[in-house]
């Protein structure tokens, strides 16, 4: 598709994780910028560290992990990262020394459906078409069998009851069914040399 | 906020183009010296989700000028990696702008991407709706 290539392709940008996505380090002109979350870029809270040493809040860290859980990764170097591999940071004045981890983060919002990193080939449309199509055509014989069966033997109890054998009623339902019966055979060999 | 502050050379912010809730930015970048985009100006939108910095914003380029290089799409798409997959939390406004620049400035020819006109019919009006295939490592 769409020809493209990673910032990395000169050494620019991919490498430079470190030295540049440093927000709270690069421009900060108090010292408290070492203590930065380095996701919300505020004194981190429920501070924990990862073993690449990037400081983060928990919840904040926690939430990226759970947006790409195949793929955990430090958000400044990039080093694999987990939730088993972070230190949680006890300061003196803190009174609560429960590990941030135990607590409930604040949740992602619900179950986040990913509307913006779909898969979304531009010429995809008629794939998807394509598919819902046949797919309903699939349907179609099984719904016709579905109806003969049920018809065929008595034990149906939401439908009327059939027809007592002898009578026009039981042989036009007989004719129905054996034309529906053909129809569908008709559709399955259809379906099969399609 | 640190780039309102302290804003890396060649990157602007335009105080009057920020929309009130923070949401959409407009930041001017000059192309580079010594290299083909020197003395250009261009100006890239930044639009912020509800989930950034979770979710990547979305940039473009705007504006009469959209630089012509091999991963800028004529109407203002760009294909980098650290916009979509390789997006970190911890990418700033400043760092994102630095990263284009630095795309822009490596560019050795002028040329738009190779299957532009196609994608410019096809694409969605949101570039992050593209399943962009990056080239080179990820
Ligand atoms: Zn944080
Ligand atoms: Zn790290």
């Amino acid at each position: 598709m769409a020809s493209a290539a990673s910032p990395g392709d000169e050494g620019g940008a991919s490498g430079g994780g470190s030295d540049k996505a440093e927000p709270g380090t690069s421009a900060d002109n108090s010292s408290t910028g070492a203590f930065e979350c380095n996701i919300c870029l505020d004194t981190a809270k429920d501070a924990v560290v990862s073993m690449c040493g990037h400081l983060f809040c928990w919840p904040c860290l926690h939430q990226w992990l759970e947006t790409r859980p195949n793929r955990q990764l430090c958000p400044v170097c990039k080093a694999g990262i987990s939730k088993d591999k972070v230190i949680p940071l006890y300061g003196r004045g803190s009174t609560n020394q429960q590990d941030p981890r135990d607590k409930i983060p604040p949740r992602p919002q619900g179950q986040r459906s990913e509307p913006e990193t779909n898969t979304n080939f531009p010429g995809f449309g008629f794939a998807d078409a394509g598919f819902q199509m046949s797919f309903g055509i699939g349907a179609f014989p099984f719904g016709f069998f579905a109806s003969t069966f049920t018809n065929g033997n008595n034990l149906n109890t939401g439908r009327p009851p059939a027809p007592a054998p002898g009578t026009p009623q039981f042989q036009e339902d007989q004719f129905l069914n054996k034309i529906f019966l053909w129809v569908a055979m008709l559709f399955i060999f259809w379906l099969l040399i399609a | 906020m640190a780039l309102l502050k302290d804003p890396p050379s060649g990157v602007e912010i335009d105080m009057n183009k920020i929309s009130s809730n923070l949401s959409e930015w407009i930041v001017d970048v000059t192309g580079a010296a010594g290299t083909n985009y020197e003395g250009e100006t261009f100006q890239l939108q930044f639009k912020f989700g509800p989930r950034y910095p979770f979710d990547s914003p979305q940039v473009l380029f705007i504006g009469s000028n959209i630089p012509v290089h091999p991963h800028v799409y004529s109407n203002g798409h760009i294909c980098l990696s650290i916009l979509t997959d390789d997006w970190s939390p911890a990418l700033s406004v400043q760092s994102v702008c630095l990263s284009i620049v630095s795309m822009l400035s490596s560019c050795k020819e002028k040329k738009r991407p190779p299957d532009n006109a196609f994608y410019v019919k096809t694409c969605s009006k949101n570039p992050k709706k593209t399943r962009w295939w990056y080239h080179g490592k990820f």
